[in-house]
């Protein structure tokens, strides 16, 4: 089932002036319920622009964004609440912290929302422990906290709002390997206690075979392929002349192939690359 | 958007408007100006707005945006029209009413003045603003004024930090979108309530970026001395403006059309003056 569907949607910024420019032309993707799908392209393929469509926050020029098949610019009044549905975290989200503590400035989403300060304290401490967040760090300013402890808690402050779709713009850019993994183990976390559907932009190829169950391939305005993770990665041509980087662990197999050794399973990431090989070994080890 | 602001925006192009040189436009911008505040004749207000036409023209920026520039000041432009046409004193009295009068005069000063501001708005903005990119700008604006380092006015400082806030205000803009999208996402709502509830939901926005814009201040400062940066001492320019015949025939061509406007103005016959 779909939960969220753009429909044929377009948009253009600075329009009527030398700089207009088109970022999305004529886009149709849907995103399964329950699933994470990822957002893959190059820079300014416009994944950005298609995420804030989403929650609302750009109006498409035509088109229709589609919230469990209504569309959420019938009522604008009712912008805030697609978008407490729909959680977006921007790209380097950590400039949005403002508040006093870590703790009130992850609870102004729900104090927007007009929750009871019970509830919104639970939220808080919630989401803090999804994103892996230490409980004594939510009395500190946030200016005090390190570079991957700022995007965690501005991560937090977007998974408060529970929100039903998580939309996250490049949510590990700049950060360690580490950093990185805690982060998406705290995503999945998340969509499993909560059955949340989960969207990632991402030009990393690799990401999207660790961690996405469908991927959407974006270039030049357009999707150019939307299908689960074997779909794009059987054409890797397409993702080359996408300006997109093959992960090394593929690539590797593909070569392999090539030499007429085919090794079976999946071969998106290292692991599994690295389980095939001993496989294949093992198998050739009996005969 | 924030983003849809033009007035004072640079559209590039190629148009002999934007190969002139850039302290030669800050000449004429000047001349200009003053031109216009001379004129005191019906003709001259004529040629003044068509030549502000003629500019928009020569520099092939779109009319459409030249318009949109325009449409901010057009509650000023009605108000000081609405006050020059009831309050101006005159002879021949059209219509009265209570305190208020309209005197012909009245009605062609409103005109005039309409017709002055606009140009002045039209022909400054496609010289300067339009036509010229801001780094230039400051460029042109320190070889105009380096004379005055003879008497120590540290020029070149002033110019750089006038480069830098330029530079910086299109960052900013795009920062303030960023950051209001952030927190919209997060439900925050700067369109309702009243002051004190608007002004608190300016807040999330303002401490972000304020932070931001220290720390990238402190960035650039660093990248500018890694970069060797200290003051114009002994700093050699990348591109070195010059004069050519261009910018002398423009120069010429504004002085007459000044000359014009005055001559016209004494010996004109058509005495309107206002």
């Amino acid at each position: 089932m779909n939960i969220l569907e753009l429909k044929d949607v377009s948009c253009r910024y600075a329009i009527g002036t030398p700089f207009e420019m088109t970022a999305l032309s004529g886009v149709s993707v849907s995103f399964e319920k329950g699933k994470t799908t990822g957002i893959i392209g190059h820079t300014g393929s416009g994944k950005s622009t298609l995420v804030q469509m989403l929650n609302g926050l750009l109006k498409p020029e035509s088109g229709k964004v589609l919230l469990y098949g209504a569309d959420i610019w019938e009522n604008p009044k009712e912008l805030p609440k697609v978008r407490y549905r729909v959680g977006l975290v921007m790209q380097y989200p950590e400039y949005q912290l403002f508040d006093e503590t870590v703790r009130a400035d992850i609870g102004y989403a729900p104090r927007n929302m007009g929750l009871s300060p019970e509830e919104i304290e639970q939220r808080v401490k919630e989401a803090a422990a999804f994103v892996g967040l230490p409980e004594d760090l939510l009395d500190k300013p946030p200016l005090e906290l390190s570079g991957g402890q700022k995007r965690r808690a501005a991560i937090a402050g977007i998974i408060a709002m529970r929100p039903e779709v998580l939309v996250l713009d490049e949510p590990a850019a700049g950060l360690d390997p580490r950093g990185k993994a805690e982060i998406f183990e705290g995503l999945n976390a998340y969509k499993k206690a909560h059955g949340a559907t989960v969207i990632l932009v991402s030009h990393s190829m690799e990401d999207m075979a660790k961690y996405c169950e469908n991927v959407i391939l974006m270039r030049h305005t357009q999707v150019i392929k939307q299908g689960s993770v074997r779909d794009i990665f059987s054409e890797p041509d397409l993702l080359e002349e996408s300006g997109l980087a093959i992960p090394a662990a593929y690539r590797l197999a593909l070569a392999l192939r090539r030499r007429g050794i085919n090794l079976q399973g999946e071969l998106y990431t290292t692991q599994g690359v690295r389980r095939a090989i001993l496989a294949y070994q093992e198998g050739r080890g009996k005969v | 958007m924030i983003k849809d602001i033009t007035l004072g925006q640079y559209f590039p192009g190629n148009s002999i408007v934007h190969r002139l040189d850039p302290r030669m436009k800050i000449i004429l911008t000047i001349l200009y100006i003053v031109t216009i505040f001379l004129t005191k004749n019906v003709y001259c207000y004529i040629a003044v707005f068509l030549s502000s036409i003629l500019l928009v023209l020569v520099s092939r920026i779109s009319l459409k945006v030249v318009i949109r520039g325009i449409r901010p000041i057009l509650y000023v432009l009605a108000f000081t029209m609405v006050i020059n046409l009831f309050f101006t004193k005159g002879e021949t009295l059209l219509w009265e009413w209570w305190r208020l009068h309209i005197y012909l005069e009245g009605i062609y000063r409103a005109v005039f003045m309409a017709l002055r501001v606009v140009s002045l708005i039209i022909g400054t903005s496609v010289l300067l603003t339009y036509t010229t990119s801001p780094i230039v700008l400051t460029d042109a604006i320190e070889g105009l004024l380096s004379p005055l380092k003879k008497i120590r006015i540290p020029v070149h400082d002033f110019a750089m930090m006038m480069t830098i806030a330029l530079r910086f205000i299109p960052t900013l803009i795009d920062e303030t979108d960023k950051i209001m999208n952030a927190q919209k996402a997060r439900g925050a709502d700067f369109n309702s309530g009243g002051l004190v509830k608007r002004a608190k939901a300016l807040i999330p926005i303002l401490v972000p970026l304020f932070v931001s814009s220290y720390s990238r201040a402190e960035d650039l400062a660093v990248a500018m001395e890694c970069r060797c940066y200290r003051g114009d001492v002994g700093r050699t320019k990348f591109v070195r403006l010059s004069f050519s015949g261009k910018d002398f025939v423009a120069f010429v061509l504004f002085v007459s059309f000044g000359a014009a406007v005055i001559l016209a103005n004494l010996y004109l016959p058509f005495g309107f003056k206002v």
